[in-house]
């Protein structure tokens, strides 16, 4: 049954729009202010929750520099994505007031996640930004696929969300808090033993193994692109992803004091970003390419805060720091844009997959215009913004390759994701918009409500990257949020940041990298003629399956699920049958049967009751009279 | 005086006599008439601990023999129930037969 046909306004999406707005008004109040200066960190609002005896539990409100570069990034996708979700949801009739629901749920509680200020009450909207996210997979439930997304994304982020929670046990043992101001100031980590705070950085950074989908548990998020594209722009692509890589760049004040995790972080961020490059190249499912690209600049992202902490230790410089915050708001907004021209894309023509569309940038010339703006700006462009932010993470891991030589080879693999970056992001531009139509579909460019956020974040793709030269630059704003860690350290003026990106050499590789990618790409999926299936001769196409298959990783998975946790389920099966059931059974059979034995005696015979009161009492006559004197007792 | 080992196994080989009806007769009336005869065993006992007691102390303690009378009120008693009980019991199974009166273990 087709839904019942409402005009787009209605079912919800004006209080979801006027929430958003309302919302999007007051941070960006809170970001005014931390912009003058005000932080609102002083702890002067704390509110009790729980009190147990002696002990209690406070929750208060935590604004730094940090947090209001989350506030920006969530607010303006937020309500871009809902105005967006007013035209594409159109067609879904009666079941968006579901949707517009479940939408301003996880954008409230995103919101509590940035603002909150300890590690429990974090955690909690850690757990119901999960919650959110479960429901928005499965939006249409009625799909198998979509149900066994969403479960699979709720269950393996729940892996990333148990360590997490172990992490911060650990701290709370040692140090009898979970409170920021507390962990992050002063003395308060000294009780903690230092093989100790690498384990508990390490698991908390765990967490955002899990929610930011980094290798080994980045599986879930290609699948979860079962929802809706809204949901994917919003959840999957701009906010909820970079909740892990804001829980690393929070706790940073403690991963400092580890720099083995410090490592790990890095190490998993490098993994992240090749892996997924190296998946995306093949992927004909125009948003699991995109999901791929997130992940992968996810990776960058951790990559930037695993080597950045090691300059705040050597060098005392935030720029590792800046950098990744950076990238993670400039790709907020251009996997954003990214995702909405897919959705858009996807609107016109009806299907996910890039090997029946072609040649839609003739009638869709807003969506394929922005989407080009999209792509140019995350393989890294200039002016656009992604040129400079993941100029400035690459930048950030060479220089603690002076520190460390593991960072050396992860520059290595992330120079290898740059190149990577640009061909696959524009293997999809010229599959989608190039060339001729492959299938037959009546195309349309999309109505005004979706083309307006397009333009809007196309905008801010473009623009966002001058952040880094705006006040006193994006470097010193965000040493503002761990100016604790920092011991007086010297910024450089704008002129010399910006002769320093274009004198350095490192820019015009990566440069290199990008434009060189785009043109084996253009090469190879625009200009006709050129024979593809040379792909699938290499190492006997081992390697393209492999790729196609995005390196057994998902199958691994399956199969572990199925063998492995099958076998196990089935000893415990056998288990529970036999050895739990049959302790239980058995002292059920015992008594009945002892009873069965025993009721023999009670047959009703009053002459034989008498008879054992008689004898009864002279055996005890002979106990006390005769066998206890005998015995001396 | 009647040495008092000579009333101790009177009233022992009486209990006993009372105890063997008991496990051995099937009339229920005469099984009431054994447990008669049990109690008057006691009651022999009781009285004849008063006796010694005051003859022993040289001085008047009727409390033995007050509780041989309250033991032999009661049984009167006791008696009163028991035949009634074993009357409903013929009423209702026409027998008094105690080994066919068995359903009370349940």
């Amino acid at each position: 049954m087709m839904p019942k046909r409402t005009l787009w306004w209605e079912d919800g999406a004006v209080y979801a729009i006027g929430g958003a707005l309302g919302a999007m008004g007051l941070s960006f109040l809170v970001v005014w202010d931390v912009l003058m200066g005000n932080t609102l960190t002083d702890g002067s609002q704390r509110f009790e929750w729980l009190v147990v005896g002696d002990f209690s539990l406070t929750f208060g409100i935590w604004i730094d520099e940090l947090t209001a570069l989350m506030l920006v990034v969530v607010s303006v996708v937020g309500t871009l994505v809902v105005f967006y979700s007013g035209g594409y949801m159109h067609g879904e009739g009666e079941t968006r007031r579901r949707y517009y629901a479940e939408i301003c749920l996880f954008i409230s509680v995103m919101y509590g996640l940035v603002i909150a200020d300890n590690y429990l009450l974090m955690f909690i909207f850690w757990e119901l930004v999960g919650l959110c996210s479960y429901l928005l997979i499965g939006f249409w439930y009625e799909r198998p696929s979509a149900a066994s997304a969403a479960k699979r994304a709720f269950i393996v982020t729940r892996v990333g969300d148990i360590m997490f929670m172990a992490g911060i046990i650990i701290l709370f043992k040692y140090v009898g808090s979970l409170d920021f101001a507390e962990l992050f100031h002063g003395t308060g980590t000294s009780a903690v033993p230092t093989d100790m705070m690498v384990l508990s950085t390490a698991l908390i950074f765990g967490g955002a193994i899990g929610k930011s989908a980094q290798f080994p548990l980045h599986e879930w998020l290609p699948d979860a692109m079962e929802g809706p594209t809204t949901v994917s722009a919003l959840i999957h692509a701009a906010t909820m992803v970079k909740a892990g890589v804001y829980l690393t760049a929070r706790s940073y004040p403690l991963l400092v004091q580890a720099p083995e995790s410090l490592v790990f972080v890095a190490c998993i961020g490098g993994i992240t970003a090749l892996v997924a490059a190296t998946a995306a190249l093949a992927q004909n499912d125009i948003k699991r390419v995109l999901a791929y690209s997130t992940i992968s600049q996810l990776g960058y992202m951790t990559l930037g805060l695993g080597a950045g902490g090691y300059l705040v230790i050597h060098a005392d410089t935030a720029a590792g720091y800046s950098a990744a915050t950076f990238h993670l708001m400039n790709h907020a907004f251009f996997k954003a844009l990214l995702f909405l021209c897919a959705g858009s894309v996807i609107h016109a023509v009806g299907t996910n997959d890039m090997r029946l569309m072609g040649g839609l940038g003739k009638v869709m010339k807003v969506t394929s215009l922005t989407m080009l703006i999209g792509s140019l700006a995350i393989a890294g462009v200039p002016p656009l913004s992604g040129f400079w932010s993941k100029d400035e993470v690459l930048a950030a891991v060479w220089h603690a390759g002076d520190f460390d030589p593991v960072f050396f080879v992860l520059w290595l693999m992330g120079m290898a994701t740059a190149f990577l970056t640009a061909f696959y992001m524009f293997r999809m531009w010229f599959m989608t918009f190039a060339g001729q139509p492959r299938s037959a579909y009546h195309a349309h460019e999309s109505p005004r409500i979706m083309t307006v956020p397009l333009m809007v974040l196309a905008g801010l793709a473009i623009g966002s990257g001058f952040a880094l030269f705006i006040g006193e630059g994006f470097e010193s704003f965000m040493a503002g949020s761990i100016h604790g860690l920092l011991h007086g350290a010297e910024h450089g003026s704008l002129a010399d940041l910006a002769v320093g990106i274009f004198t350095d050499p490192l820019t015009y590789l990566t440069l290199a990298l990008a434009v060189g990618g785009i043109l084996l790409a253009w090469k190879v999926y625009y200009v006709p003629g050129f024979d593809r299936s040379v792909f699938a001769k290499g190492v006997n196409g081992r390697l393209q399956r492999a790729l196609e298959n995005r390196w057994y990783i998902s199958k691994f998975y399956d199969d572990l699920a199925v063998k492995v946790v099958y076998a196990l389920s089935l000893v415990a099966d056998a288990f529970d049958r036999h050895v739990i059931d049959g302790i239980v059974n058995g002292f059920a059979y015992l008594g009945g049967n002892t009873g069965n034995l025993i009721r023999r005696l009670q047959n009703g015979n009053v002459q034989r009751y008498t008879g054992l009161i008689v004898v009864g009492i002279c055996l005890l006559l002979i106990l006390v009279l005769y066998v206890i004197p005998w015995g001396g007792w | 005086m009647i040495p008092i080992e000579y009333w101790l196994v009177f009233s022992s080989l009486l209990f006993v006599v009372g105890a063997y009806g008991v496990l051995t007769r099937r009339n229920a009336i005469v099984v009431l008439m054994c447990i008669e005869i049990m109690l008057n065993a006691a009651n022999v006992n009781l009285v004849m601990f008063s006796s010694y007691h005051s003859a022993l102390h040289i001085s008047v303690d009727p409390s033995g023999q007050a509780f041989a009378l309250f033991s032999i009120a009661i049984a009167a008693a006791e008696v009163a129930v028991g035949l009634a009980i074993i009357l409903s019991v013929y009423r209702r199974y026409q027998t008094v037969d105690v080994d066919k009166i068995n359903i009370l273990r349940w």
